[in-house]
């Protein structure tokens, strides 16, 4: 919760950038800075006006809010702009502004990462930026305390703007946008405030990093956040085939090996080296080639330090660094000890897709089904981040879904999120917030399996039946006044089709 | 609650008129508040249970206590729980005795209170009161305390209803009168007797000043725990063991087959254990009669007193331990009648004890690694909203215990944090991790950490755990060397373990 995603402050700061350009009064503001040098330098660097529908998952039938946002983008080729996917997400509408040029250009999302939040768009019209040279992207991680300038359009007047500042630390931290993802990340000092985000970091005339988050004022002060040139380049290098793939994922977690008890018995030489398996989730890259007490000492030939750090050309990164630059089917190798002997293991990566329930997820309409005003949704982050649910079954396959592996169970959580109130379910709104175990005697194992079992016609005849997980009762309906209770919750509710299921 | 409860008393201090008592005739033979009421003054020390090995600061509480015959006297558990000292003291003189803790049972919120010393003439001119017969609606009691300088104070309350309330265990739901009237709050007391003719009627338990209702906990209990005290062994109060649903809803009424009846509540589980569990009763029961009362949809009968009362009068206010209650339910359409014998299920009977008073809880420290047995007051270290709060695995062994306990697990013994020393290094973050081996021995209960690490393999324990990290190892000399040196002398801890 600490660190806030600079487009929070963006969003409302767009009312104010649109309502200005609907008076008229910005198209004046703006001065011709091709005529400048300031101008010249920076042609390349725009301005990315996004308006965006954001569903609302507590009622999944509405379309969403209508929202609008501002961030900062650069031209990296022939008519090709990157930015930041928070900039752009839940799109519905993209509009480019050249620096000094308040005519609103018509742009189309190519890709969008929201696991890196990089997004690269293009114009409809590119004519503007036909003489325009694009900004060339740096070759690697820029060095601790060396200088770097950021540009872009951010809070506080309306052209464009330059901080200046130093690296001030390499890490690898969580992405806040989707919340679940952790990449390399550079740390600056120059201001970064929203507005900036998408905006490029500069480095010897060179793409450093985009920026892309930072802390609130009250939490840390000159402490903002790059996506580098690494992170970039694979992004680059995942479309190139016309498809964006994301991030693979080895899907164990390790445990350092700090203590020397644990070492010994692990029977490993007293060098510092080696981290310990803790977990191995099912279904991911490692299910069957890794298991719990394993040692990973080397990966692709890195020797891997007892806190899960490696060398890489003199600086110390996480051994997580290797994993990210590859792609689904490369193979990485691994030395193990196991059983007290080393053991070479090939794994070949692949994305693991469990952990999304815990991410926040963008252009993703909400799916539901509506039955007598009880409201089946899947569980996943955007559900909870809406309705907050507290059940103690919920909590358990929100939180633990991955750690312990309960995609086995079920694939796809189905919640009974709300009731409608009706005459129909007026003893059942208390139900509200367990978890569907099954209907009419079906295992309820994903929200696809939610109508078939509603239109089941075996026994009870004349009920439908609906069992909660760790919910003594079940929740029943009688069938011949469903029909009735439908049409009559849907134009009360205003609930236009009863279900949306992809 | 307690404190709450303290507060709304105090609170009312500042509001009341004082009427004090016309007269103290200590040589009446009419008992009032001076012949028959004293000053209970307590020190209380809980355990702390973060660091189980030490207790926490001591605090006060007063409270009024009933002299009862035989030189007993009855107070609310509540006053006593945790105490490290206990001293009655008669108001008008101040003459102190030292007393102690002869009975308590902490779901009704009685104990008897007994002298720890030679009595003396503490008790000459008390007059031992009797307790009072049930009482009627309309009826006026007189709740009794004293002024600060001794005078007793007698203000007029009278019967409103009775109902199934709250005593202050969350679950411990016992019959409350309901009682109105201006009770003027005179010195901090946790309780105040309340009596009626002359005999104890009840033990106020709280006391709302908005409205001016209080809850007084009755007689008919007062008599039962009594009656079991000077009975021994004493066996409690027995619970039934269901979780149960309304049924109001109609068309979950017609499913059932139970539209032809007027009342029931559905058995939505059997908690294991429990009375329910070893009779006939069985989950989707419906259940229309109990002791031939039968039972209406909210899950109430009616009483000829006191009129609608929970069901849970019929089983844990009125009914024994070991006594056959008659159950009529409908099973499948079909009405089935059932005898479930009455059991109690001690709260160490379950996996995650419910309250613990008066005894610390258990523990294990090895090296720095500290074990504990899971309880309810662990847990509630994260607070009232601990259920939303508290580390979630422990949350939800505590709420579905029946996975461990087909496990064979007695309690949940898990790794409450880890101390810093020589032998735990790397392992600082580690906490809330519940146990399953150490050295390859299954752990049930904390006795079995006390046995495992007799055996360490190749100088080595391996613990493991549920969750990641899932094992860690831990040198034995080691930790014998931080267990000698390290925890007695830097963290002072004499006790490496409480295993009763």
């Amino acid at each position: 919760m600490i660190k806030t995603l600079l487009r929070s402050v963006a969003m409302q700061l767009s009312l104010v950038v649109l309502s200005g350009i609907s008076t008229g009064i910005a198209q004046e503001l703006p001065l011709d800075e091709k005529t400048t040098s300031l101008g010249k330098q920076y042609t390349g660097i725009v301005r990315i006006e996004n308006a965006s529908i954001v569903p609302d998952f507590a009622t999944p039938w509405n379309a969403g809010l209508p929202r609008g946002g501002s961030g900062t983008g650069f031209l990296i080729g022939k008519n090709l702009f990157m930015t930041n996917a928070h900039v752009v997400s839940d799109s519905n509408r993209v509009i480019i502004k050249k620096v000094g040029d308040s005519e609103p250009l018509l742009a189309r999302i190519l890709h969008v990462a929201h696991d890196c939040d990089l997004a690269v768009l293009e114009l409809e019209d590119p004519s503007k930026f036909d003489d325009v040279e694009p900004l060339e992207i740096g070759d690697d991680i820029p060095k601790l305390d060396t200088a770097v300038k950021v540009v872009g359009y951010p809070i506080g007047g309306e052209r464009i703007s330059v901080t200046r500042g130093v690296v001030s630390r390499i890490d690898f931290l969580a992405y806040s946008h989707s919340a679940v993802d952790y990449h390399l990340t550079v740390q600056i000092d120059a201001a970064i405030n929203p507005g900036n985000s998408g905006g490029p970091v500069i480095q010897d005339g060179k793409v450093a990093g985009v920026a892309f988050q930072g802390y609130s004022g009250d939490v840390a002060q000159s402490t903002g956040y790059m996506i580098p040139a690494p992170v970039m380049r694979r992004f680059l290098k995942d479309i190139e085939d016309g498809t964006y793939d994301h991030y693979v994922d080895l899907a164990v977690s390790d445990f350092p090996i700090l203590n020397p008890a644990l070492r010994r018995a692990l029977g490993l030489p007293n060098n510092g080296q080696g981290i310990m398996v803790g977990s191995v989730n099912a279904e991911g890259s490692a299910d069957g080639k890794l298991e719990i007490g394993d040692v990973l000492l080397e990966i692709d030939g890195y020797p891997i330090a007892s806190n899960g750090s490696i060398d890489i050309r003199g600086e110390k990164v996480n051994m997580a660094e290797i994993v990210e630059r590859k792609f689904a089917g490369d193979i990485i190798n691994l030395k193990v000890w196991r059983d007290k002997k080393p053991l070479d293991v090939a794994i070949e990566l692949k994305r693991f897709l469990p952990y999304l329930i815990s991410a926040r997820q963008y252009e993703q309409r909400p799916e539901y089904v509506m039955y007598a005003g009880l409201v089946f949704q899947p569980l996943d982050r955007n559900m909870m981040s809406a309705l907050k649910l507290s059940n103690i079954e919920v909590r358990r396959f929100f939180g633990y879904y991955v750690a312990d592996e309960l995609y086995k169970e079920l694939p796809e959580v189905v919640v009974l999120t709300t009731v409608l109130p009706d005459a129909i379910n007026t003893h059942l709104e208390g139900y509200a917030g367990g978890i569907v175990e099954s209907i009419n005697g079906t295992n309820i194992l994903r929200l696809k399996d939610v109508l078939p079992a509603l239109d089941n016609e075996a026994a009870p005849k004349d009920f439908t039946v609906i069992q909660l997980r760790g919910q003594g009762r079940p929740l029943v309906l009688e069938k011949a006044r469903v029909p009735g209770a439908q049409v009559r919750i849907m134009s009360k509710y205003g609930v236009r089709e009863d279900h949306y299921v992809e | 609650m307690n404190f709450f409860r303290h507060h709304l008393l105090i609170a009312l201090a500042a509001c009341a008129s004082v009427v004090p008592h016309a007269s103290a005739q200590a040589q009446s033979a009419e008992p009032d508040a001076t012949t028959s009421i004293v000053r209970v003054n307590v020190t209380n020390q809980r355990y702390n249970f973060a660091v189980p090995w030490q207790k926490q600061r001591p605090t006060s509480r007063r409270g009024l206590g009933a002299v009862l015959k035989g030189n007993k006297v009855l107070v609310t558990a509540e006053l006593i729980q945790d105490s490290s000292y206990v001293e009655l003291e008669i108001a008008s003189t101040g003459r102190k005795l030292t007393a102690k803790v002869e009975a308590a049972d902490y779901e009704v919120n009685l104990a008897v209170l007994v002298p720890a010393e030679d009595p003396g003439v503490f008790f000459d001119g008390i007059i031992p009161l009797e307790i009072a017969e049930p009482a009627k609606i309309g009826d006026m009691f007189e709740v009794w305390q004293f002024e600060s300088n001794g005078s007793p104070v007698s203000t007029n309350v009278q019967l409103q209803r009775a109902e199934i309330g709250r005593y202050f265990l969350p679950d411990a739901y016992f019959m409350e009168y309901e009682v109105s009237g201006l009770v003027q709050y005179r010195s901090g007391s946790f309780t105040l007797p309340v009596v009626k003719d002359g005999k104890l009627v009840g033990m106020l338990l709280s006391y709302n000043s908005d409205d001016q209702i209080a809850d007084v906990l009755p007689s008919m209990i007062i008599s039962r725990f009594l009656d079991d005290v000077a009975n021994p062994p004493y066996e409690g109060f027995p619970n039934f063991g269901i979780q149960y649903s309304v049924m109001l809803d109609d068309q979950f009424r017609s499913y059932l087959d139970a539209d032809q009846y007027s009342g029931g509540i559905y058995v939505s589980s059997v908690i294991r254990g429990t009375s329910a569990a070893a009779s006939d009763l069985k989950k989707g029961d419906v259940i229309l009669e109990i002791e031939g009362q039968a039972i209406d949809p909210r899950g109430n009968f009616q009483h000829p007193d006191y009129g609608l009362l929970s069901l849970s009068y019929l089983i844990k206010d009125t009914a024994r331990v070991g006594q056959e209650l008659k159950v009529k339910v409908l099973r499948e359409g079909k009405e089935v009648d059932l005898l479930v014998k009455l059991q109690r299920k001690e709260p160490g009977d379950y996996l995650v004890d419910p309250y613990l008073f008066d005894r610390g809880p258990k523990y294990y420290i090895l090296g720095g690694l500290l074990f504990q047995e899971l309880t309810i007051p662990y847990l509630e270290l994260a607070g009232d909203d601990w259920q939303n709060r508290g580390p979630f695995k422990l949350v939800y062994a505590a709420k579905d215990p029946d996975t461990f306990e087909d496990e064979g697990r007695k309690k949940i013994v898990f790794l409450s944090g880890v101390l810093p020393s020589n032998s735990t290094i790397g392992y600082e973050g580690l906490s809330g991790l519940i146990l399953t081996k150490i050295n390859g021995r299954k752990i049930l209960d904390i006795k079995d950490v006390d046995a495992a690490v007799k055996e360490p393999v190749d100088g080595l324990h391996k613990i493991e755990f549920t969750d990641f990290p899932h094992m860690i190892y831990l040198d034995a000399a080691m930790a014998e060397t931080d267990n000698t040196q390290t925890m007695p002398i830097r963290y002072r801890i004499t006790d490496l373990k409480r295993l009763d």
